[in-house]
Formats: structure tokens, C-alpha cells, sequence
């Protein structure tokens, strides 16, 4: 049984020659930064998020570094104990700041989202082409502003600018936050974007129930992209008043108030990291039924889950402000519908693990990806249990607790399919195989790397270490020491698998068109994808995980 | 496809009349919203402004914006925006006025509990001192006799 | 779908463009998109009611005499412009439905004189507040009395009305765009999606005003 068909209708293109590849259709530097190719698009924001990604764990590792000692160490250079706790702020702020806008938000959805939907729909492109090269553009002049920051007066807030001290200290807060307001508009138009193309250009066939997973997540990611992003931008951009004219809603002095900041930047920054997990989600569905040869178990549970994920993600913002001086009554309100949200997530991992079995798995690289997904998110997703709990988080609020929490889930989660997902499709992109020893050499390199790093970290939070302090008590350092560690380690994987696809472009064999003998739409097509995509509209006549032997081993046939 | 109702996409075409009586309408509500912030309505004032607000809105966004005639999902996206915006005010207005009295002259939030406490402390304070500067007094007195 | 029906839905606007299926596809989705946009708008304003009704839940005898100070019959002036555009803007798209290409021009020219009269109207407000010291936040400085926090009611005034005047700003651009490519006969029945989406815009900073309108002027 075929998978789906291609029809020739359409504008009559010449499907007998041989069309060249989105890479090779058109030449030159202009050709990439004028493209209006979704594909194009997605392969510079792919570059850019990894650039940045460097840039960031860099910082990352000289945060680390300098956590060796419980005095500090002085890798910078600084003059004094009182400027090497502010240069120290800055390298955790501009961490923080630059991972998350500039990574892990635009990460899948921009790179992978943007090459993968328009293909998983059968459209030859995005609805506004245009606008999704403006998003690009946009993301381009927001990093700037970041970059200008970094270079002037530096960053020293948090990445989380909390009045009074945002609106004080003599860092380049503004240029940082206008620069997020700037990325803020890159996010919304991208999710714009993709609920349009969703709604309206899918193939022929594609109902809504034969929708690939990834495509779900995106769909929900873009829901959030839309609603909550507006609020942060105009957020931020008080900020900015507030330091630069005083208009005091957040001062006290003037009657204004600075938790009332917290409230405004958490209703968008607890949702974002619903915008960083759910194309998480998506590759791993993908990706674990390609390389477990199974449809997926519970597609509508899954597909529902991303929506009610999407939905409930806006109503727990304030568990990020417990021991802000919130109210009791909303804080016990936060905290209840904080556990909600683990049920669709947990019902999301329980039917992952319910493909396993029974499935014909590969231990594919992407697959070992997968596998370290599944343990890390778990980890980390039930440590979220515990800090949602409103007692138990006025223990651990500002501990490494947290730290190793986010970092479990959107490190742990997010990276983690991220890398898995780029490898899953890195032939269909383009067009090379990559070396699968070295590849998973890296996962395990990152894997053994990141839980060092990051598990010490629970244990130390729950003892009392708190975050963002330079120097500490000395009864900690054996963790921090273990932890710093663990960090090498995983920069060494993340290097390994940067090497790995550098070398797979400069050396690596050609891959087949389908080397996964997946059947979702973008496979249906050359590796890498003409420019239009498909000759001609394809016509989907089955789901996106309908294995042919599936159906041809199912005697009574019933999906 | 284009006749009398529609335009060559199929969408509907609204008379002129349906414009012209939504912009009247409109202005009549303009000048209720006015009458009812001159009249006393004591507490039901701002409801009732509010609902005319909203019933302006509505007419320009079902007439005007054509969602009356427009695809569902459309009216889904703009009322699920509002919905958002419910739920930001709701709990934020929770938090902020299950807080406590505000002190802006001291720049902080205390209960109304602590207010009431510190009150009584400075009340109690505050005779010591009397009767205490009363004592002292009676005792100059005494010396100076 | 054959050749011929192909043809015909997607072979006549200049503007068609060619990742769309037709006609019907490219405006319904350019539609979708400008709903979402103005989604997206509704939460950017909403942080600004968010504080306005927080501070008024704080200070509510600030808001009772703070807004006498706001001119209501300027306010109220400014209404009924900002509805009466967007009538002359929902005739334009109108005139765009039935080909007439007149009436596009004018009713297009229409809104944007009504657009820059509230500007106008506006800046004599402005005016009036910055002379007496009317100001947000630290800039304030007016020598009456005005109990509980006076610098945020007119934050919150100089914010909402404020950000509401550059989404005027970037309307009457965007009109002036539309009242060129309207004069040049790029509009008509089967293609007025620009035309249907900027008066879905100038519709939404209609209905933002209609809430700063009696919130503002009329507090009570």
C-alpha cells in the first residue's frame, strides 16, 4: 500500500527534470537574507540559535568555573571581592537572558518549526512568507540590542529585571529590554504565522485528526506566542519608562507597586516555558514513532494535552511569586492549579512509553535523544511538583533546587529533543547522513555531563545553597565542585555533536530521501526539499504513524 | 458568484442602512454613557458604564468588523483574547486586594491586624509618657516648694 | 479541480499570490491573521487596564478628583470622531465590495481627516496637562491638591491615551498606504483584503477608545 499519493495537479511544473534543492535554487548572500523560502528561514535561525547557544554556554561554563571555590575564583580579573560579585551577576544574567530569548524560545518553533511545518502540511510555504522573513529580520535587530548591551554597560538584573533594582541599578537594562521587547514581535508574528498556515493550507486529506504531533505542539506553542508575548513587550517597555521618566506604578514611594511588575512579567514568562516544552513534545511524538516503527498510543490524549497544557500554562503564574508578598489567597489558588497543569504532561509521558512497547525499536541516535528526554523531562517535571507545592517552595525558592529544575526541563527537555530532532531531520535539511558512533558518543558525553552537573544541584538547593550568590558556605563546595564538573562533561558532548554536524556537512554521505522509512508528509519528498516543496499537491489518505506493516499485520484492520 | 449580498470572494455585503443605523446607535450610547456619569447611580455607576461600554464594542465589532457574518473561528480568536485578559485581572486583583492596607507615606503593606497593633502600641506608648511627664512635673513641683 | 477552474479563481488579481490555492484561501487567511494580530493587541492593552484598575481599586478618591482635571468634553469630542471613522472606514471596505472606486478614495480620506482631527485634539489636551504640571510619575508637579497618588492617575492616563495615539499614528500611515493604492484601482470585489484588514485595525483603536473614553473622563 503506497503511502499517499501526489497528484499533478497545479501549475504544471516540469516533474520529469531534475529540480534543484532549496539549497542550490538560488545563489549568492542576498539570495539567504531576501529569501522568502520558509526552509532557507529556518536554517539561518538554526545557525543563529546555535551561535548564540555557544555564546551562552560559555557564559554558562564561566559561571561554573568561577563556582569552584566558595570564595570565587577570580577568572575575569576583577579588583576586588565587591566588583567580582558584580561581574559576577552579569555572567549569570546575560546566561540567563541570552538562552532564554535568544534560544530556547525561538529554538524548535523558529529552526525546526519553521522548515518542518509548511512540509508536514503538504503547503508549498508558510501563509505570510514575508512576514516570516520580517520575524527573522526582527530576531536579527532584537539580538543586536542584546549583543549592544552585553558590550556596553553589561547586565546584572537577572534575567528576570525584578524591580526596584532593574529600574536603578546602572547596567544597560534598557538596551537589554528593549531588545526583548524586539524578539517579543519576532515570537508573535512566527505564531501568527502558524495558526494561519495550520487553519488554512493543509493538504488535501490532512484532517485535523491525521495531523502530525509535532504539528499540535506547534499549534499550541503558537496559541501562547500570541496571547502572552504582547504582555511582556508592554511590560518591558514600562520598565523603561519607569528608569528613564519614573512613572512609578512600580515604585512605592510614589504609591506604585514593584510586585505588581512580577505579576505583569510572570502572566507571559510562566507561559513561555510552555513555548519552550511543547515543540519538545512534538519531536519526541515524531520522533519516537519513526524510530520505534508504531503509531503513536493515544493520539487524542496527546494532541488534547498540548492544548490544555497551552491553556492551563496561564492560569499558574504566581508560583513564581510565593515569597514575593503575594496574597495568601492567591497564592493558595496558584499552587492548586499548579499541580493541574501535570496531568495532561503526565498523560503525555505515560503514552510515550505505551508506543515503546510492542514497537520494533532502533537505537538510532535520535532515539538515544529520545530515551534521555524521557528520563531528564521526568526529572524534572516532577520536581516542578514539588516547588508548586506552596509549602514546600517557601523552603526552596531561590535555591539550586529551582536551578536544577528549569534547568532539567528546558535543558534536560527541551535541548535535549531539540538535538535529537535536529539529527531525526538533519537529512531531510540537508541531504548528508551524520557519523551515528559519534553521535551517540555525544549523547552520552551530555547525558553522563548534564545529570552531574545539574542532580548535585538538587541536593545542594535542598540543603540551602541558594542561587545567584557569588561566594558560599563552604560546607557546599564538594557539589558545586561535582557539578562544575558535569558541566565540562556536557560541554563536551555539545561540542562532539556541533562537530558532528559540521562534519556531516563538509563530508557526510548522501542520505536517502526517507532514510527512517518514516510516512508523515515531509517525507514524501527529495532530501533536501525542492524549493516548492511538493511537485504538485499531495493528497494524504492516512494518519501520520500508519506504518504500512501496521496495517498489513492488523488482521481485523481497525484504527 | 458576486450578486446583490456578495462580493466575488462570497463574502456578505452589508446595506448602507445596517452602517448608518450602528453609527447612530453608537451615538446614542455616547450620550447615555455621559448622562450616566452625571446622574448619581452611587455604586451601580461604573457597571452601568461598563455595559454600555460593552454594548458599543459589540456593535462595532459584530457590524463593523463583520463578525456576525464572518467564519466562527474568527469570533473564537477575538473573545478568547478577552478571556485571557479575564483571567490576568482576575487573579491579579485577587492578590492586590487580598494584601492588606497600603501605607504609601512608609512604602510598604501591612494588615489591617498590624496596623491596628501598632496603633495600639503608640496609643500605649504615648500615656506612658503622659502620666510618666506628669510624675516628673509633680516631683519639680515638689522640689521647687 | 481542473485547469479551467483553477484558472478562473486564481488567474485574475495582479495580487494573487502563489503559495495560496485561490482567491478565497489568500483572503480568508490574511483575514484570520489580522484577527490574530488584533488578538496580540488586546493583551498589549491590557497590561495598561490591568494597572488602571488596580490603582483605582487603591486609590479610589485619587480617580475621583483626579479625572475632573481631564477635559470630558474634548474626550467626549474625540468619541464621537474616532466612531464616525470608523463608519467612513467600514464604507470604504463596503465601496471596495461593490467596485466603487470613488467612494473608496473618499471614505478612505474621510477617516484619515477624522484620524488627524483626534490627534489634534489631543495635543491641546496634552498641552493643557504638561502647563499645569499634570505629569506622570516623577514628573509631576502640580501645585492643587489631589489626594492619595495623583502621579499615577496620570500615568495611567498619559500611558493608555498615549500608547492608544501611536497605534493612531501608525493607523493614518498605514491609511495614507491604502488611500494610495485605492486611488491607483488596486481594490475591488474579488481583491480587498488590505483594505478589509487595516478597518479591522482602525476598528480595534476605535473600540480601545470606547473603553478609555467613559474609564478616563467620566470616572464616577
Amino acid at each position: 500500500m503506497t503511502a499517499s499519493t501526489i497528484e499533478t495537479a497545479g501549475h504544471g511544473e516540469a516533474h520529469g527534470a531534475e529540480e534543484p534543492s532549496y539549497l542550490a535554487a538560488k545563489k549568492g548572500l542576498m539570495s539567504w537574507i531576501f529569501t522568502v523560502d520558509h526552509k532557507r528561514i529556518g536554517v539561518m535561525y538554526l545557525a543563529s540559535i546555535g551561535l548564540f547557544f555557544l555564546i551562552g554556554g560559555l557564559l554558562a561554563l564561566g559561571v561554573r568555573t568561577m563556582l569552584l571555590n566558595p570564595e570565587g575564583v577570580n577568572i575575569f580579573g576583577a579588583d576586588n571581592p565587591a566588583q567580582y560579585k558584580d561581574w559576577y551577576n552579569q555572567v549569570f544574567t546575560l546566561h540567563g537572558a541570552i538562552m532564554v530569548f535568544l534560544v530556547i524560545v525561538p529554538s524548535i518553533p523558529a529552526s525546526l518549526g519553521n522548515f518542518l511545518l509548511p512540509l508536514q502540511l503538504g503547503a508549498k510555504d508558510v501563509a505570510f512568507p514575508k512576514l516570516n522573513l520580517a520575524s527573522f529580520h526582527i530576531y536579527f535587530v532584537g539580538s543586536l540590542f542584546m549583543i549592544y548591551a552585553i558590550l556596553s554597560h553589561s547586565l546584572d538584573t537577572g534575567w528576570t529585571f525584578y524591580t526596584p533594582y532593574s529600574t536603578t541599578t546602572s547596567t544597560s537594562v534598557i538596551a537589554a529590554t528593549f531588545g526583548a521587547f524586539i524578539l517579543g514581535f519576532s515570537s508573535i508574528f512566527t505564531g501568527l504565522n502558524f495558526i494561519v498556515t495550520v487553519h488554512k493550507m493543509r493538504a488535501p486529506g490532512l484532517t485535523w485528526d491525521r495531523l502530525p504531533l509535532l504539528i499540535w505542539g506547534l499549534y499550541a506553542t503558537s496559541v501562547i506566542q500570541v496571547l502572552a508575548t504582547p504582555v511582556v513587550a508592554i511590560t518591558l517597555l514600562l520598565l523603561i519608562l519607569e528608569r528613564t521618566i519614573g512613572i512609578g506604578i512600580f515604585d512605592p514611594t510614589l504609591g506604585g507597586d514593584p510586585v505588581l511588575y512580577q505579576h505583569f512579567f510572570w502572566f507571559y514568562s510562566h507561559p513561555v516555558v510552555y513555548v519552550m516544552i511543547l515543540p519538545a513534545f512534538g519531536v519526541i511524538s515524531d520522533m519516537i514513532t519513526a524510530h520505534s516503527r508504531k503509531a503513536i498510543f493515544g493520539y487524542k490524549a496527546i494532541a488534547a494535552s498540548s492544548v490544555a497544557i497551552a491553556f492551563i500554562g496561564f492560569l499558574v503564574w504566581g508560583h513564581h511569586m510565593f515569597v514575593s508578598g503575594q496574597s495568601p489567597i492567591a497564592a493558595t489558588v496558584f499552587s492548586f492549579l499548579t499541580f493541574a497543569v501535570a496531568v495532561p504532561t503526565a498523560i503525555k509521558v505515560f503514552s510515550w512509553v505505551a508506543t515503546l512497547y510492542g514497537g520494533s525499536i532502533k537505537f538510532t541516535a535520535p532515539m538515544w535523544y529520545v530515551y534521555a528526554f524521557l528520563f531528564l523531562f521526568t526529572i524534572g517535571g516532577l520536581t516542578g511538583i514539588y516547588l508548586g507545592a506552596l509549602s514546600v517552595d517557601v523552603h526552596l525558592h531561590d535555591t539550586y533546587f529551582v536551578v536544577a529544575h528549569f534547568h532539567y526541563v528546558m535543558m534536560g527537555g527541551t535541548f535535549f529533543a531539540f538535538i535529537g530532532a535536529i539529527h531525526h531531520w538533519w537529512p531531510k535539511m540537508f541531504g548528508k547522513m551524520y557519523n551515528e558512533t559519534l553521535a551517540k558518543v555525544a549523547c552520552f558525553l551530555s547525558f553522563t555531563g548534564f545529570n552531574l552537573t545539574f542532580f548535585s544541584q538538587f541536593i545542594m538547593g535542598a540543603q540551602g545553597m541558594p542561587r545567584r550568590y557569588a561566594t558560599y558556605a563552604a560546607e557546599f563546595q564538594a557539589y558545586h565542585v561535582a557539578s562544575t564538573i558535569g558541566s565540562y562533561i556536557l560541554a563536551a558532548g555539545l561540542f562532539t555533536s556541533l562537530f558532528v554536524m559540521i562534519h556531516s556537512l563538509l563530508k557526510g554521505e548522501k542520505a536517502p530521501q526517507n532514510p527512517w522509512n518514516a510516512v508523515s508528509l515531509e517525507w514524501e519528498t527529495t532530501s533536501p526539499p525542492i524549493e516548492h516543496n511538493f511537485h504538485g499537491t499531495p493528497v494524504v489518505t492516512h494518519g501520520p504513524y500508519d506504518f504500512p506493516e501496521i496495517d498489513e499485520s492488523q488482521a481485523t484492520g481497525h484504527h | 458568484m458576486a450578486d446583490a449580498h456578495h462580493d466575488e470572494l462570497g463574502a456578505h455585503i452589508s446595506p448602507l442602512q445596517t452602517y448608518f443605523a450602528v453609527f447612530g446607535a453608537l451615538l446614542v450610547f455616547t450620550v447615555l454613557t455621559y448622562a450616566v456619569s452625571l446622574a448619581d447611580l452611587g455604586p451601580f455607576a461604573f457597571p452601568i458604564a461598563m455595559v454600555v461600554a460593552f454594548c458599543k464594542a459589540f456593535l462595532v465589532a459584530t457590524f463593523f468588523m463583520h463578525l456576525k457574518y464572518d467564519e466562527r473561528f474568527n469570533v473564537v480568536v477575538f473573545v478568547s483574547s478577552l478571556f485571557f485578559v479575564s483571567v490576568f485581572a482576575f487573579f491579579t486583583i485577587i492578590d492586590v486586594t487580598g494584601r492588606g492596607a497600603l501605607r504609601p507615606e512608609e512604602g510598604y503593606y501591612v494588615f489591617q491586624e498590624e496596623l491596628d497593633a501598632i496603633a495600639a502600641m503608640e496609643a500605649a506608648a504615648a500615656a506612658e509618657e503622659a502620666t510618666a511627664a506628669g510624675e516628673e512635673e509633680a516631683e519639680a513641683d515638689d522640689d521647687d516648694h | 479541480m481542473g485547469h479551467a477552474a483553477d484558472h478562473a479563481h486564481s488567474g485574475h488579481s495582479p495580487f494573487f499570490q502563489h503559495h495560496f490555492i485561490d482567491m478565497r484561501q489568500q483572503a480568508s487567511s490574511a483575514k484570520l491573521g489580522m484577527w490574530l494580530f488584533l488578538a496580540q493587541e488586546v493583551l498589549f492593552f491590557s497590561v495598561l487596564f490591568m494597572a488602571y484598575f488596580i490603582f483605582r481599586t487603591l486609590y479610589p478618591e485619587t480617580w475621583l478628583v483626579a479625572h475632573y482635571k481631564l477635559d470630558a468634553a474634548l474626550g467626549g469630542l474625540n468619541t464621537v470622531v474616532l466612531l464616525f471613522s470608523s463608519l467612513t472606514m467600514a464604507l470604504a471596505v463596503r465601496a471596495a465590495q461593490v467596485n466603487a472606486k470613488k467612494q473608496q478614495v473618499i471614505m478612505l480620506a474621510v477617516t484619515i481627516a477624522c484620524a488627524f482631527v483626534f490627534l489634534v485634539v489631543k495635543y491641546f489636551e496634552y498641552m493643557s496637562k504638561i502647563g499645569k504640571g499634570l505629569l506622570p510619575g516623577n514628573l509631576y508637579s502640580y501645585s492643587g491638591d489631589i489626594p492619595g497618588a495623583p502621579e499615577l492617575f496620570f500615568t495611567v492616563y498619559f500611558c493608555m491615551t498615549g500608547l492608544h495615539g501611536i497605534h493612531v499614528v501608525a493607523g493614518i500611515i498605514v491609511l495614507f498606504w491604502l488611500l494610495i493604492r485605492a486611488g491607483k484601482g488596486h481594490f475591488n470585489s474579488g481583491y480587498y483584503s488590505p483594505m478589509e484588514n487595516v478597518g479591522l485595525y482602525w476598528h480595534l483603536v476605535d473600540l480601545v477608545w470606547i473603553f478609555l473614553f467613559p474609564l478616563l473622563y467620566l470616572v464616577k
